[in-house]
């Protein structure tokens, strides 16, 4: 498709109605359409490249309805154990790259004292444990993708249901929460993250540090049970860098209907002010 | 149960443990151990993620001890009966946390007992069970 057919393709889409993902209606006398050379000039996507999910072209392109709807706010289920959120014990077995940093964690914990807290410096908490944060996750899905932003830290992660393949490992940005691709298996979706940044990113925390390396590959099978009132996603974890074979943890999560996600900063003035995240406890 | 008391400051040692919630990890807070500071606060910062006290301790000694003190967030707190005009500046407050373990003036919040007799605590504030709207 040329350039010029893909720029009359996304103006005219735009005017369809897309539940739930439309843009705001323009004021009279100012759509794109009523400016069709500047709306071809503003369109950037050159030959080959990936439509964006949210390219009207995209959003509304024929494929089969999805089998759920994620849209809602998520907080995993502590109900019956506080520490749910952890994705073990069990551990699976670690190498020595990484049981020496697990090691110096419960050396640490025996002391009383904090291994590389990370998360509690401001570093983004990254997949997995991103999910599991006793804050609720906000998931708005759309046809083409699912857009979570956590409500610790507005961490954003994007999981695309478009059928793009992962992006070539030359040009991947490795990012904290990786680079999601979903694709459905009957009623369960099926996601495969990779792309991980390594530094300053980790499995666990509080006495069982274990790091998350670029060759982390998360592969996680999502369904929503309990008369869709719960959502449960069943972890597979592989990373031969730091662990042996794969590392699997179910994780069920619970709606927040009565609670919206809100802005969320970790500034310098945050942990000025709580002695906790500085004090001699830490160990780095 | 052992009290010892230091000025402003009540420290009793406790026998059970208090899940903590925070964006670090709690190990740095010694949960059998609770720290009653009576005060004045100095500020009150009600921000995501997580709300502060900074609140003046008199040592006993002559001298007055700034500490810290750590909450969640207003979410919670909102839920708890909380609100951004709780405590402000200047106001006699009583306030028990669980200390760090380094014996820094800082601890995570238990509990606030306010002039007129009024407590507040984090809970009840879960959010996400199973029951939720």
């Amino acid at each position: 498709m040329s350039l010029s057919r893909i720029a009359v393709a996304i103006v005219t889409s735009a005017s369809l109605a897309v539940p739930a993902c439309t843009a705001p209606a323009e004021a009279p006398g100012n759509t794109p359409a009523a400016n069709t050379p500047a709306a071809e000039s503003e369109v950037p996507s050159e030959p080959g490249r990936q439509l964006s999910a949210l390219a009207p072209e995209n959003i509304t392109k024929a494929r089969p309805a999805a089998p759920f709807d994620l849209t809602g706010n998520w907080f995993i289920d502590v109900t019956e154990n506080p520490n749910a959120w952890r994705f073990g014990p069990p551990y699976p077995k670690l190498t020595a790259a990484a049981q020496v940093h697990f090691d110096a964690s419960q050396v640490a914990a025996k002391e009383g004292k904090v291994y590389r807290d990370d998360i509690g410096q401001c570093w983004p908490a990254g997949l997995p444990l991103i999910m599991t944060r006793y804050w609720p996750m906000a998931m708005i899905q759309i046809p083409t993708a699912i857009y979570m932003v956590s409500g610790f830290m507005n961490s954003l992660r994007i999981v695309y249901l478009d059928g793009r393949s992962h992006t070539d490992p030359d040009i991947i940005v490795r990012t904290f929460n990786g680079e999601s691709i979903g694709r459905w298996e009957g009623d369960t979706l099926v996601v495969d993250t990779l792309g991980f940044r390594s530094d300053h990113h980790w499995m666990d925390q509080g006495g069982a540090s274990i790091p998350a390396g670029e060759q982390l590959h998360i592969v996680e099978r999502i369904r929503l049970i309990n008369d869709r009132k719960q959502l449960e996603i069943e972890y597979t974890m592989t990373d031969p860098e730091y662990w042996e074979g794969e590392w699997k943890s179910t994780k069920r999560f619970n709606r927040v209907n009565d609670e919206d996600i809100q802005e969320v900063s970790c500034l310098p003035d945050l942990n000025e002010h709580l002695q906790s995240t500085s004090s001699k406890t830490q160990v780095r | 149960m052992t009290k010892a008391l230091l000025g402003g400051v009540l420290v009793v040692m406790l026998a059970t443990l208090v899940p903590v919630f925070a964006h670090h990890s709690p190990a740095a807070f010694d949960r059998t151990k609770e720290v009653t500071l009576v005060g004045t606060v100095k500020e009150f910062r009600w921000q995501n993620p997580h709300t502060w006290i900074e609140v003046n301790v008199p040592d006993g000694k002559g001298k007055t001890v700034l500490w810290g003190v750590e909450l969640t967030s207003p979410t919670y707190l909102v839920r708890a009966g909380w609100k951004s005009n709780t405590i402000k500046p200047g106001d006699k407050v009583t306030v028990i946390v669980n200390p760090v373990r380094t014996g820094e003036p800082a601890g995570i919040f238990r509990k606030l007992i306010l002039a007129d007799g009024r407590e507040l605590t984090e809970r009840p504030a879960r959010l996400g069970t199973p029951d939720s709207k």
